[in-house]
């Protein structure tokens, strides 16, 4: 006989309001389980993926350490394996596709909500498995949403969105859902020194499609190193620059780049481009977006105290492995 | 704004009353049956949470094994939500489930003691609410998610509910204002909690120790 509190008192017969929240985050996490896969490829504890269709399985770069013969658990704990198709570290996204045909049902695709479903204050949750023990949950709000933005290892991401949530093991990788287990995104931990962010559908639509067709994500690419100077007023006024005394010193010109071809030399000071002036490296690396490559762009430099202009034609930046794998925590 | 507009927006609002009534009812209850427990160290004094139990005429109370740890020996002050204290004695400890047991001195008029959960699946996703004394604040109620079921690898709860120090052996409810578990520690950010299970096998040990002593 155990030794016995009061009995038990049973729930409001009626449902409350808190109640029936519950019961809604649940039914979300139910709804979106089946759409996260565990994917071991990396030492010790596995990080999440997203089914994104037709056997792409999208995961976070930094969680994947290995191309090939990746093992993925299902939602009912089967194991099937996946390839690499492609990754891109600037945006810390990779593609994988399993390698078993059809699909199996125990997975699903995700369903999506609206972009304009991401506003700040909305519930969400971030929906984890890592590993084959089932299906993990964080609770929070969307506590920022920005707009377009470059991260440190130069990927474009559509939207900026951070989350007031906490971040935990299989966090990076899983989906942000709202309180209907519709996907928002996929969540990372890497793009912004550990800080719990989500990069948003478009942004995931456009990384897959680009890794799927090319097996790389386009970058724009000029070949040059540049840091900001300000302009003596004599100069700038001397140039009619006297608005906008500023512009990009050139301190590197790789061999053979674009700029190299265009003739762009250490030394000179780019003060616009494409019309748009120019008072840092930032503003030409927004200036230089991936739909560039190809293009023509002029560029207005200082050389040797007069204004000339040169024309450059944008290039693709190579390869780089060394965005394979990116930084910050390893959630 | 339409009449119905108008109508939507006032039963929103009313949703929204009864969503911070049902919490504030949540926490009432929930702060009745915890307890603060003090105990005299060498070096340092400790406080920590505790839950009420009764056992016969015994009033009990059930904690962490780490709140009154044997170094700071078995004798502990116990102090209700409206400040009534009583001696306690500590009469059994589980250091593996990180469990105690201790006897109030005195036993009559205590606030009503917790009601453990029925041994039911938690749902990941589900509402718990903890209550505890974080940092010394008393009586302060955190709201969260179960972040994942209990598995044959991880046999304790594991709750996205935001824990500090001072919130350990206090009561990680469902939002019945039943015990799903006990508040033990803080890993890699989650709420870990000792599942009601291992707390009922505990208590129907540990009260025969209570009955040997009385």
């Amino acid at each position: 006989m155990l030794p016995s509190s009061a009995p038990p008192e049973r729930a409001n017969k009626n449902p409350s309001t808190l109640r029936g929240l519950s019961d809604d985050l649940t039914a979300a996490v139910e709804r979106a389980s089946h759409g996260v896969v565990a994917i071991h490829a990396r030492p010790r504890i596995p990080a999440s993926g997203i089914y994104w269709n037709d056997g792409i399985v999208l995961a976070a770069s930094h969680t994947v350490r290995r191309d090939e013969d990746v093992p993925i658990t299902l939602h009912d704990g089967s194991r099937v394996r996946a390839n690499l198709v492609g990754r891109d570290g600037g945006t810390d996204i990779a593609v994988l596709r399993l390698t078993e045909t059809p699909v199996p049902t125990a997975i699903s695709v995700a369903a999506r909500a609206r972009d304009d479903a991401l506003r700040v204050g909305a519930l969400v949750l971030a929906i984890g498995r890592p590993g084959s023990e089932g299906v993990t949950a964080g609770l929070g709000i969307v506590s920022a949403v920005g707009g377009r933005w470059r991260t440190w290892s130069g990927g474009e991401i559509d939207r900026f969105v951070r989350l007031d949530l906490s971040v935990y093991d299989g966090f990076s990788g899983g989906p942000l859902v709202d309180v209907d287990g519709s996907v928002l995104g996929m969540n990372c931990s890497a793009l912004a020194r550990g800080a719990p962010l989500t990069i948003p559908n478009a942004t995931l639509d456009r990384v897959v499609n680009a890794l799927l067709t090319r097996g790389h994500v386009a970058r724009a690419y000029l070949g040059v190193a540049m840091q900001p100077v300000r302009l003596t007023r004599s100069l700038a006024e001397q140039l009619q620059l006297a608005d906008a005394p500023h512009g990009v010193l050139v301190v590197m010109v790789e061999s053979d780049s674009p700029a190299d071809t265009a003739g762009l030399l250490v030394g000179d000071i780019i003060v616009s481009a494409g019309g748009s002036p120019v008072a840092d490296p930032q503003d030409m690396a927004e200036l230089l977006g991936a739909e560039r490559v190809g293009a023509t762009i002029e560029l207005s430099v200082i050389r040797g105290g007069e204004r000339r202009s040169v024309s450059v034609t944008v290039g693709e930046r190579p390869t780089n492995d060394r965005s394979r794998r990116g930084r910050g925590r390893d959630s | 704004m339409t009449a119905a507009a108008i109508i939507g927006a006032v039963e929103v609002r009313r949703s929204h009353v009864a969503l911070t009534n049902d919490l504030e009812q949540l926490s009432d209850r929930l702060r009745r049956s915890t307890v603060r427990i003090h105990t005299r160290g060498e070096r340092l004094d400790g406080v920590g949470a505790g839950v009420l139990w009764t056992h016969g005429p015994e009033s009990l109370v059930v904690t962490n094994a780490h709140v009154v740890p044997p170094g700071r020996g078995n004798e502990a002050v116990v102090e209700d939500h409206r400040g009534r204290m009583s001696a306690a004695h500590v009469v059994a400890r589980h250091r593996d489930h990180d469990l105690a047991l201790l006897r109030l001195a005195d036993s009559a008029d205590w606030p009503e003691p917790i009601a453990l959960a029925d041994d039911r699946p938690l749902r990941v996703g589900e509402l718990v609410a903890a209550v505890g004394h974080p940092f010394g604040v008393a009586g302060a109620l955190s709201l969260g998610i179960v972040h994942a079921v209990p598995n044959d690898h991880h046999t304790w709860i594991r709750a996205d509910v935001r824990l500090s120090p001072g919130n350990s052996g206090g009561p990680l409810a469902a939002l019945d204002g039943t015990v799903l578990g006990i508040n033990a520690m803080i890993v890699r950010g989650l709420g870990i909690a000792v599942p009601a299970r291992l707390v009922r096998a505990f208590v129907a040990h540990a009260a025969e120790s209570v009955d040997a002593d009385s």
